[in-house]
C-alpha cells in the first residue's frame, strides 16, 4: 500500500495526537448515541403507528355534565342523541361509558367456565358500555356476528355491571375459546359468575390504555352510560367532522341550562394525548442527536482545518516536489478516516454497552447489530464530508509557498 | 493585569471570528440542551417538597387479593391507595403531627347570580390538615377547622387561579359559591402553588396542576361523591349502594402523615400493623403483613413517576455536554497553538508560564461567559418549543402550563455545571500552551 502512504500519514497524526484523540472521543459518543437513539425512535414510531381498528379520523366525542337539582339525565341524553343523529353527515352516534385511547377506562377479569375467579387463568377485558349505534359509531369491522339491537340495551346503573350479551375483539375470543377463537354464540362468565353470550367478534379495536400490553382486549356491553354526565361518540362522513363538531357545540351548548357542555373534541385529540410522551421522546431524541452529530462534524472540520493551517509550508513543499492536488486531498481524507475509524471502533463498544442498559431498562430486545453497521457507515460519511472542504483548500495551496521564508 | 488579559482575550477572539463563533456556539448549545433537559427532568421527577422528605410519609396497607399482588411489576408493594373504611380507621390515630385523607372529585362551580359561567372544577375532598401537611401557602384566610370534616360544614377553599377567574383576585373570604347543587362559604384562597410533579396523588399523571377547589372530607359520604381519580378493586363484590361502596374493598383514598421523628414513626408503624392484625383476625387482609410509610422520594420511584424515559434524557444531556466540551477543548487547543508564535515572543520577553496560563484562562472565561448567555437564551427558546410539543389544546391547563414555569434551581444548577465544565475544559489547552519552548518559534522568524 505504498501508493497510499499510510505510514507517514499515521506518524504525522501521532505527532499531534491530542486533537485527534479528542475528535475520536466525540465520534465514539456520537456513534453510540446515534445508534441507540435510532433504535429507540424506531420502537416509538412503530408503537404510534399501530392500527387501532377504529375510524379515528372521522370520530368526535362530546362530554356533557348535568349539575342542576332538577336535571333529568334520561330526557337529556334522549334529546341530545336525537339532535345529533338528525344532523346531515352523521353516520352514527352512541353513548359510551369510556373513551377508547383516552387513558381512562375500566377493566375486569372474565372466565371461560363458571366458578371462583382465578387471577392465573382469568382473561382480562377492557369494558365499554355502548348502545345500538355504538359499533357503527366506533367504525370497527365485525369479523363475525352482529351489532347490538335496540331492545338489548340495558338502562344505566351506577355500579359496575356486565350484560347478558357482549361483542368482543379477536384476541379476547382466542384467549377465552382456544385455539381458534370460535366465539360466536358461546357463553363466558364475569367475576360474579353472570353468563355473557358473544353476539359479535371485532377484527381489531384498541381500548383505553395505549401502554397496556392487552390494549386490544376489548369487550363491548349493551348498556346506557351512567349519569348525570353524558359522553357521546359521533362518527361522521369523511371530511365533515369539523363542521359537524361546530354545529353540535352550538346546538347542545344552549339546549339545556341545567347542564354544562364540557367539551367537544375529536377522537384524534385523545389518541395524540395518549401517544404524546412517545411522540415527544422521538422528536426530542431526533433533534438532540442531530445537534450532537452536527457538533461532532464541526469538531472533525475544526481538526482538519487546523491540521491544514499548521502545515501550509509542508504541503507547498510536497506540491513543489511533484505531489498532485489529488495526493494532497487524499492525504487529509485518509488522515481523517483514521481518526474517524478509531472513534467508530471505540464507539461500537460504547453503543453496545448503552444498548444493553436500555434493553434492561425498557425490557426491549437487545440492540440489533444492523443498526451498529448502519451507524458506523453514517459516521464515516459524515466524517468524509466534514473533512472535504479543508482537504480541498489544502490542495489549492501553491507550490510557491515552499520557496517563501515565512 | 486582569484588565490587560481581558483586552488581549477580546483581541484574540476577534482575530478568527469564525473559530470564535464555532466555540461559543458549541458551549451555548451544550448549556442550552442541559438547561432544557434538567428543567424537564426536575419537572417530571424532582422532589417538590424536599424540605419535608424526612417527615412526610404516604400510608399504604396491603389488603389486596391474597392470590396476587396489587402491582405485578412490583409485587413487594402494597396497593397505592386505601379503602374508605381503612383510611377512616387509621385516621383515628393521634400519633402523627399532621394527617390527611383525601380523594379527587369533580364538581360544577357556579355563582347564585350566574354572573360567571358555570365551570367544572377538579376538587380535592380532604380533611383540614391538607394545607399544613403539604405547606400550601394561603393568599387570604386559611383552612377549615377539623370539626368541619365531620359535620360536614359547607366550607370551601379556592385556588388562586379560580379566585382570580371568579372574583377577579379580590379577597373573597366569607362570600358564597355554589359547588354542584349546594351553597358553600369561602374560608380561604390559596397563593400560587405548583408542586411538580404532583406527588400527593399520582393516579392521573404527574404533570397535572393541583385542584382548584378544596372541600371538607365529610362531603363524600354526605353527597355520595365518587373519586375522579382511580378506583380499583380486586374482590368480586356486588356493590349497589354508596354505603356498600364505602364499605367495600375498593381502594380510592390517599393518606399522608407527618411524623416529626423516628420515635413517632415507629409508634405509628406499630399502630397500623396492630390495626391490620386485628383486621386479619376478622378475616380481611389475607396477604402477608406489609404496611408501609413511604417518603416522597421513594414514593415517586415506587409509582413510576420517575420514568425510564427521564433517566435516558438525563443520560443524553450529559453525553451531549461531553461532546460539546471535547469539542471546545479541541478548538481551544487549535486556536492557542495557532497563536503559538506570539506566545513564544511573550515568553522570550519574560512572561512566566503562570502568566501565560492565566492569560489563556481569561480567554477561556470570556468564551464560556458569552456561551453561557447565548446558551441561556437558546435554552429558553427550547423550553418554549418543548411546551409547544406538550400542548394539545391551548385552552386546557394541566401539564402544559406546568412546563411554562421555568425552574430557577435547575437553570442555576445547569448553568453552574456548564460554566465550571467549560473552564475545566480550558485548563489543559491553557497549560499546554505555556509549555511551549519559546526558542522554536523565535527560530522560525
Amino acid at each position: 500500500m505504498t501508493a497510499w502512504n499510510l505510514r507517514p500519514i499515521a506518524s504525522a497524526l501521532w505527532r499531534n495526537r491530542t486533537g485527534a484523540m479528542l475528535v475520536a472521543f466525540q465520534i465514539a459518543i456520537g456513534l453510540a448515541v446515534l445508534v441507540n437513539a435510532v433504535y429507540v425512535v424506531k420502537q416509538r414510531v412503530d408503537k404510534i403507528n399501530r392500527p387501532n381498528g377504529m375510524d379515528v379520523e372521522n370520530i368526535f366525542v362530546i362530554a356533557s355534565a348535568g349539575f342542576a337539582k332538577d336535571f333529568d339525565y334520561e330526557t337529556s341524553w334522549r334529546e341530545d342523541l336525537a339532535t345529533i343523529r338528525g344532523l346531515p353527515g352523521v353516520k352514527a352516534a352512541s353513548l359510551v361509558s369510556n373513551i377508547p385511547l383516552s387513558g381512562g377506562g375500566s377493566s375486569s377479569g372474565f372466565m371461560a367456565q363458571p366458578g371462583e375467579i382465578n387471577p392465573e387463568t382469568a382473561v382480562d377485558g377492557n369494558t365499554f358500555d355502548i348502545d345500538e349505534q355504538g359499533v357503527a359509531a366506533l367504525g370497527v369491522t365485525l369479523a363475525a356476528g352482529r351489532a347490538f339491537e335496540a331492545h338489548e340495551i340495558l338502562p344505566a346503573t351506577d355500579a359496575f355491571d356486565t350484560a347478558p350479551q357482549a361483542i368482543i375483539t379477536k384476541p379476547v375470543a382466542k384467549e377465552l375459546f382456544p385455539p381458534n377463537g370460535d366465539a360466536l354464540g358461546k357463553t363466558y362468565y364475569d367475576a360474579l359468575n353472570k353468563p355473557i353470550t358473544v353476539v359479535g367478534v371485532i377484527e381489531n379495536m384498541h381500548g383505553s390504555w395505549v401502554g397496556w400490553d392487552k390494549l386490544d382486549h376489548v369487550m363491548l356491553f349493551p348498556r346506557i352510560k351512567s349519569g348525570p354526565n353524558g359522553v357521546y361518540m359521533v362518527r361522521t362522513e369523511p371530511g365533515r367532522r369539523e363542521a359537524i363538531m361546530r354545529t353540535v357545540e352550538e346546538r347542545l351548548g344552549t339546549s339545556n341550562p341545567g347542564r354544562l357542555l364540557r367539551w367537544v373534541r375529536p377522537l384524534t385529540y385523545f389518541e395524540k394525548q395518549s401517544y404524546l410522551s412517545d411522540r415527544n421522546m422521538a422528536i426530542f431524541l431526533v433533534s438532540v442527536t442531530s445537534a450532537l452529530l452536527a457538533i461532532t462534524a464541526l469538531g472533525i472540520f475544526g481538526l482538519a482545518t487546523f491540521n491544514v493551517s499548521t502545515r501550509i509550508r509542508q504541503i507547498g513543499t510536497r506540491r513543489a516536489v511533484g505531489a498532485r492536488r489529488l495526493d494532497i486531498v487524499r492525504h487529509f481524507l485518509v488522515e481523517n478516516w483514521m481518526v474517524t475509524t478509531a472513534g467508530v471502533v471505540a464507539g461500537c463498544g460504547v453503543a453496545l454497552a448503552i444498548g444493553y442498559w436500555l434493553s434492561v431498562q425498557y425490557e426491549l430486545p437487545r440492540l440489533d447489530l444492523y443498526y451498529l453497521v448502519g451507524g458506523a457507515l453514517g459516521i464515516w460519511l459524515i466524517g468524509l464530508f466534514a473533512a472535504l472542504q479543508p482537504a480541498r483548500r489544502a490542495s489549492a495551496i501553491s507550490p510557491a509557498v515552499a520557496t517563501r521564508t515565512v | 493585569m486582569f484588565g490587560y488579559y481581558l483586552q488581549l482575550a477580546i483581541r484574540n477572539l476577534r482575530r478568527n471570528p469564525g473559530l470564535t463563533a464555532l466555540m461559543i456556539g458549541a458551549v451555548a448549545l451544550g448549556i442550552a440542551v442541559c438547561v432544557m433537559t434538567l428543567t424537564l427532568y426536575r419537572a417530571m421527577s424532582g422532589n417538590p417538597i424536599w424540605w419535608k422528605n424526612d417527615v412526610l410519609f404516604a400510608v399504604t396497607l396491603d389488603g389486596w387479593d391474597p392470590k396476587q399482588p396489587a402491582n405485578e411489576d412490583k409485587p413487594e408493594l402494597p396497593p397505592w391507595q386505601l379503602t374508605y373504611r381503612d383510611a377512616m380507621a387509621v385516621m383515628e390515630s393521634d400519633i402523627p403531627k399532621h394527617k390527611v385523607i383525601m380523594h379527587k372529585a369533580v364538581g360544577v362551580l357556579s355563582l347564585e347570580n350566574q354572573s360567571v359561567k358555570p365551570e367544572r372544577a377538579l376538587t380535592r375532598v380532604t380533611t383540614s390538615d391538607f394545607f399544613a401537611v403539604f405547606d400550601v401557602p394561603f393568599q387570604y384566610g386559611g383552612s377549615w377547622a377539623p370539626e368541619a370534616d365531620r359535620g360536614p360544614e359547607p366550607l370551601i377553599v379556592l385556588s388562586k387561579k379560580m379566585n382570580d377567574k371568579v372574583f377577579g383576585g379580590a379577597n373573597s373570604v366569607g362570600r358564597g359559591i355554589r359547588w354542584e347543587d349546594r351553597e358553600f362559604r369561602i374560608v380561604g384562597v390559596l397563593d400560587h402553588w405548583l408542586p411538580l410533579p404532583i406527588f400527593y396523588d399520582v393516579n392521573n399523571g404527574s404533570l397535572e396542576e393541583p385542584e382548584d377547589v378544596y372541600i371538607p372530607f365529610g362531603w363524600n359520604a354526605a353527597m355520595e361523591l365518587n373519586s375522579a381519580g382511580n378506583t380499583n378493586g380486586w374482590k368480586p363484590e356486588d356493590i349497589k349502594t354508596y354505603q356498600e361502596f364505602i364499605n367495600s374493598e375498593s381502594i380510592w383514598i390517599q393518606m399522608w402523615v407527618e411524623l416529626p421523628d423516628d420515635a413517632s414513626r415507629q409508634r405509628f408503624q406499630a399502630f397500623i400493623d396492630n390495626y391490620v392484625i386485628r383486621q386479619k383476625q376478622a378475616g380481611r387482609f389475607q396477604r402477608p403483613l406489609n404496611n408501609r410509610l413511604t417518603k416522597v422520594d421513594q414514593w415517586l420511584i415506587d409509582n413510576d413517576v420517575v420514568e425510564n424515559d427521564d433517566r435516558v434524557l438525563v443520560g443524553l444531556a450529559f453525553a451531549f455536554l461531553a461532546v460539546c466540551l471535547l469539542n471546545t477543548v479541541g478548538l481551544l487547543l487549535a486556536k492557542f497553538l495557532n497563536n503559538a508564535a506570539i506566545t513564544g515572543i511573550r515568553r522570550a520577553l519574560g512572561a512566566s508560564r503562570r502568566q501565560v496560563f492565566f492569560q489563556h484562562l481569561v480567554e477561556v472565561g470570556v468564551i464560556s461567559s458569552i456561551g453561557a448567555v447565548v446558551g441561556l437564551v437558546l435554552g429558553g427558546l427550547m423550553l418554549m418549543g418543548l411546551r409547544a410539543l406538550y400542548t394539545l389544546d391551548p385552552t386546557d391547563g394541566g401539564g402544559t402550563q406546568a412546563l411554562a414555569h421555568v425552574d430557577v434551581t435547575s437553570v442555576v444548577t445547569a448553568l453552574a455545571l456548564a460554566l465550571f465544565a467549560t473552564v475545566a475544559a480550558g485548563l489543559y489547552p491553557a497549560w499546554r500552551i505555556g509549555r511551549i519552548p519559546p526558542a522554536v518559534y523565535l527560530k522560525a522568524q
